[in-house]
């Protein structure tokens, strides 16, 4: 078992010592500052959310995506075929993501968080895990205005970011995240989605795909979500009365990544309780290798103290859950 | 709802022009909310400059021709957070990314939400005692302020919201009793979660509304509204302001499907960007709403709320905006 992080880590904090990014950004804004500067400071500011995730205990971390101005148009405005545009909510959070506008055909251009997995690798004394948004979740937050047909719009999405992880995986991902929480509110798109995950995963190499899905239920996906052919499978916990006992039924052929802390609320988890949960999950599967992790990433939902607490109380869970596993 | 103006001795022009409610801060503001932050300043020395501000503002709406005024919301920092913390039951958590680089402090919900006094009245007051214009009264909705909030305390979302809704519905009496005729409740959260408008949206802002006699208006942007219309014209108020120039989903299409039935604060300048926008660009947003809507129903204002804007870009954006409605005003008749 594995206490991993789920996605991105606050990149500002309450203290003024924590909040150079946010001034620097502005100083980028009025050409205070270079590019290079800026990109410095990003770099510092990654290597602090990392060296913050190990203090808490992780054990799989990612780079906290820093650098990223949302999950979708990160990936997007390096595409050729997107334009990107005004601001959308992202699903049902209080944070806003821009649009991409699709005007001509996808294609992937030149590696997109390949040099931010490296350096973060480079940084870290822990494991780290890129993460990518998968090419159904890009595809449902864009515009068409080129393909008029939904799949083949996913289609090219999919060949995209199946070269964007087989870059990765030459650049030593062990574990590859493919976020594709959008699935969960389409199962009537299942078979598309289902195509273009097959797709991704041709391009995996020697990596690991771990398949995260959140922000809805996944119990009524649950069965079709084992037969797709990824190595991990995330779950958000926080949306769903019934997925414990859904897997409690099903099992699982695939290594689970347990979004059971709610990655949204500040209300710190109690660690007996939520670790019998986990327990009883993983003693049905007889699961030695699952990993921990909030229902979703940090950033944009938590402040950053909180964050800490979260993953500090994440880690107090996985003790209780290896205590009660014995 | 013409008749429910004139009934409230409103008589506004053709095409209402007004604005969604913040503007941008004077530097003295700004300068001095950052001492109040680091503890340096008492909050009473920062009420003469947020006077000062609003009294700004007030002018120059009136120098540009706004039919309906606003306050500018000087002594607001977040929409959520201000009234968290003039609420019981809140406490406020440390930073939490919206979007791009912006932040805000967002409100913790961790005991029972009550009402402990007026929160904008004053203000409201002030405002309006400076002009003959209208003013509106300006209050975040109580769906918004519980899905902007972490919830430590209420066992589920519907709880929460509809405290928070009879706590509200304390603040509308007291503004109302104040002499606001119009009062604005932002909900830009509405379509958030889309089940929920019939579960207990719709609810919430009866309980908020129920017995004020007012012209209410609700503020949303950025939303999926696909999902929500038309069963959110049951939402009791009679103005529905909307952003849409920023907007790629053509309301104005699903507004042909099913007829808009209320009045509607239509978004003609976007408040994201810098460029401003010229007269034809705008006349042209103005005659596509037309084309849904009768000219009785229409008011005209921006995308959103302007704060993120330089002062000079919000008065240019405004200008626009009020050169455009009346050459549309002057060809309507």
């Amino acid at each position: 078992m594995i206490t991993a992080s789920a996605g991105s880590y606050p990149r500002i904090g309450t203290a003024p010592e924590k909040q150079r990014l946010r001034s620097e950004y502005v100083r980028l804004e009025r050409g205070e500052i270079s590019k290079e500067d800026f990109a410095r400071v990003q770099d510092e500011v990654t290597k602090e959310v990392i060296e913050e995730q190990r203090r808490a205990g992780i054990e799989l971390a990612t780079d906290g995506q820093v650098r990223w101005y949302d999950q979708i148009s990160h990936f997007a405005r390096k595409l050729s075929g997107c334009e990107i545009k005004g601001l959308l909510r992202l699903f049902d959070t209080n944070f806003y993501f821009r649009q991409p506008v699709i005007n001509g055909k996808v294609q992937w251009a030149a590696p997109i968080v390949v040099g931010e997995f490296t350096f973060a690798k480079k940084v870290s004394s822990i494991p780290i895990k890129p993460v990518v948004t998968g090419p159904y979740t890009l595809a449902k937050h864009s515009i068409d205005r080129h393909y008029h047909n939904f799949s083949s719009l996913v289609a090219d999405f999919a060949v995209a970011i199946g070269k964007e992880v087989n870059a990765l995986a030459k650049a030593g991902a062990e574990i590859i995240q493919l976020d594709e929480p959008s699935i969960l509110k389409n199962p009537q798109e299942f078979k598309i989605f289902e195509n273009a995950i097959a797709e991704i995963s041709k391009n995996k190499g020697k990596a690991r795909l771990a398949l995260y899905t959140y922000f809805g239920d996944a119990a009524k996906l649950y069965d079709k979500l084992q037969s797709l052919p990824i190595d991990i499978l995330g779950l958000d916990f926080t949306y769903s009365q019934k997925l414990t006992t859904t897997i409690e039924g099903s099992g699982s052929k695939k290594e689970l990544g347990l979004g059971l802390v709610d990655g949204r609320n500040t209300r710190i988890e109690n660690v007996k309780e939520t670790a019998k949960v986990a327990a009883k999950i993983l003693k049905k599967l007889g699961a030695e290798r699952a990993y921990l992790n909030p229902s979703c990433g940090l950033d944009e939902y938590l402040p950053r103290e909180v964050a800490f607490e979260k993953l500090k109380n994440l880690v107090a869970i996985t003790k209780q859950v290896r205590a009660e596993m014995k | 709802m013409r008749k429910k103006l004139e009934s409230l001795g409103l008589n506004l022009p053709l095409l209402p022009t007004t604005t969604v409610g913040s503007f941008p801060k004077s530097k003295e503001v700004m300068e001095a909310r950052k001492k109040l932050l680091a503890g340096k300043l008492a909050k009473k020395d920062l009420r003469p400059l947020e006077e000062q501000a609003t009294r700004f503002w007030i002018k120059t709406q009136e120098e540009i021709g706004i039919d309906v005024l606003v306050d500018g919301e000087m002594y607001r920092g977040d929409m959520a957070t201000y009234f968290a913390e003039n609420l019981d039951g809140f406490k406020i958590s440390g930073l939490v990314r919206s979007y791009g680089n912006r932040y805000y402090r967002k409100p913790i919900i961790s005991g029972k939400i009550k009402w402990r006094g007026p929160i904008t009245v004053d203000m409201w007051k002030f405002a309006q005692s400076l002009t003959k214009k209208p003013v509106k009264g300006m209050l975040t909705g109580p769906y918004t302020m519980m899905d902007w909030s972490f919830n430590e305390h209420y066992p589920n979302r519907r709880e929460a919201c509809l405290d928070m809704a009879s706590a509200l519905h304390e603040e509308v009496k007291a503004l109302a009793d104040a002499g606001a005729k119009i009062i604005q409740v932002d909900e830009p959260a509405l379509s958030a979660r889309p089940e929920e408008l019939n579960d207990f949206i719709i609810e919430a802002m009866d309980i908020v509304t129920k017995g004020v006699n007012a012209y209410f208006v609700t503020h949303s942007c950025y939303g999926a509204f696909e999902f929500i219309y038309p069963d959110m014209l049951k939402l009791s108020v009679d103005n529905f302001d909307l952003e849409m120039s920023n907007s790629e989903l053509d309301l104005v299409e699903i507004f042909k499907r099913h007829p808009f039935t209320k009045d509607i604060s239509f978004g003609v300048v976007d408040v994201h960007s810098h460029v401003i926008e010229d007269v034809e660009t705008v006349k042209k947003r103005i005659e596509r709403a037309l084309e849904v809507l009768k000219p009785e129903q229409l008011w005209i204002d921006p995308d959103c709320g302007l704060k993120t804007r330089t002062t000079e870009e919000t008065i240019a954006k405004l200008n626009v905006l009020v050169k455009a409605t009346k050459e549309m005003r002057a060809s309507l008749k």
